[in-house]
């Protein structure tokens, strides 16, 4: 119960970001709804994905797919709303951005430089290091996963607005 | 030659040009379509859409165009149908910020246009009225955007304490973006300043000992400035073979990440904060 709780939440909190995200990018008003509801699925795929008793997958390998999940809706879905695939599924990518590990890194960037002893500076650098590689990697699986649908798919994709 | 160039196969004869009552004069059509293309340059959609957009409604007027995307401008060049006379002309990209609005309507407008629902003088008039519309109510914006953030703090694990430092960051960040960008200020100083701002009110965790996740909250704090869509848009672009655009939105989402990353170290020192 707690678990099903716990995949509605993150579901939830992914959509208001992508609603908020969005509206930073102009959409039109009928996008906002699918950008929520696009953005709590891949949300929910990826927390499924890192956190199930099956065995945890990697989050970059987690964050590939479920990107793969938002650009398939996104391109599924964008005739109905007929705006471009991409109204939808850039912003409801964005909630997934690794944030924290972005932060991580530049946190042991400021300290790697600002290390006096050679432990600390490699201490550090191993922390920038281990971070910015795990979110490089995240960021790009993501948008590789989100962009691929659209040229697997063009005609769909690029027929929505008709 | 530079990122694009892109020929049309399907050529209609002189005569089925000169027939077609709606079709505009090669020149009309170019400064149309630089134009047009220029618009949905500018509003951040992907070259391989502008391209297929720009060659729909060349079709539909039996002519051919050759288009070359480059960062700051669209250079395109329209054949009529027999290929013996053309019309070229450079346009500067029009800065409208991402707008999936604009994106949107002009891509109507190109299937509009194609399908004959709209004629030449039609499609001039629609996208005057398209690039036109107002953006989103900044306030609403403003709102929208700061309980995004603290939603984001909350799917990395925040508590609600964390999730209110957050909104408040953000709220007073964003504001400042919008003031700055409306007085013109340049759009990296900008940044820089809305990161150092929002870092510095993000970080009212650790100084006052408030909520049980204080660096969620100084981390979550900037992440509403992180330029997603270019960073996208450069992929779908690389994935599509037009390197210099790709490489040029790489570089301008590089640039503003590491102006945000810049603020957020100004804002880190000021406060002292210890980490680890």
């Amino acid at each position: 119960m707690t678990y099903l709780i716990e995949i509605i939440q993150d579901g939830f909190f992914a959509a208001i970001a992508a609603i908020g995200f969005s509206s930073i990018s102009n959409p039109p008003r009928n996008a906002y709804g699918w950008c929520a509801g696009i953005a709590a699925v891949g949300h929910i795929t990826r927390y499924i994905l890192t956190h199930n008793p099956y065995g945890n997958a990697h989050i970059i390998f987690a964050s590939l797919v479920a990107a793969f999940a938002i650009g398939l809706l996104a391109v599924w879905l964008a005739p109905r709303a007929k705006c471009p695939a991409e109204t939808f599924s850039f912003p409801a990518l964005l909630p997934m951005i690794p944030g924290m590990y972005a932060y991580r890194t530049v946190e042991a960037l400021v300290l790697c430089l600002g290390s006096h002893t050679e432990a600390d500076f490699n201490h550090y650098f191993y922390l920038f290091s281990s971070n910015g590689l795990t979110c490089t990697f995240i960021v790009a699986g993501m948008v590789m996963g989100v962009t691929v649908p659209i040229f697997l798919f063009k005609k769909i994709s690029f027929h929505a607005t008709r | 030659m530079n990122t694009t160039l892109m020929t049309e196969k399907t050529v209609k004869t002189f005569k089925e040009t000169e027939s077609s009552q709606a079709a505009p004069s090669v020149k009309e059509a170019c400064i149309f379509l630089s134009e047009y293309a220029a618009w949905l340059l500018g509003c951040g959609a992907t070259c391989i859409r502008i391209e297929k957009n720009v060659r729909r409604m060349v079709h539909a007027w039996g002519m051919t165009v050759e288009i070359i995307i480059l960062p700051g401008h669209i250079h395109l060049v329209v054949w009529d149908g027999l290929h013996e006379h053309s019309y070229s002309n450079i346009e500067r990209i029009r800065h409208t910020g991402i707008s999936f609005n604009i994106n949107t309507r002009l891509s109507k407008l190109s299937w509009a246009v194609a399908d004959g629902k709209a004629d030449f003088d039609e499609a001039r008039a629609t996208m005057e009225s398209i690039v036109k519309m107002p953006p989103t109510n900044p306030k609403l914006v403003l709102l929208l955007a700061s309980l995004a953030n603290a939603s984001f703090c909350r799917l990395f694990g925040g508590d609600f304490v964390s999730m209110g430092i957050v909104f408040l960051a953000t709220l007073a960040g964003f504001r400042l973006k919008q003031a700055m960008l409306e007085d013109g200020a340049d759009v990296r100083f900008t940044f820089f300043c809305c990161a150092f701002f929002s870092s510095v009110i993000g970080a009212a965790g650790y100084v006052f000992g408030l909520g049980g996740t204080p660096e969620l909250a100084l981390g979550t704090s900037v992440l509403y400035l992180i330029p997603g869509i270019p960073y996208i848009n450069s992929v779908s672009d690389l994935l599509d073979g037009h390197y210099i655009s790709s490489f040029s939105r790489l570089m301008n989402a590089a640039v503003l990440t590491a102006c945000l990353s810049a603020g957020l170290c100004g804002g880190l020192l000021l406060m002292n904060i210890q980490w680890f």
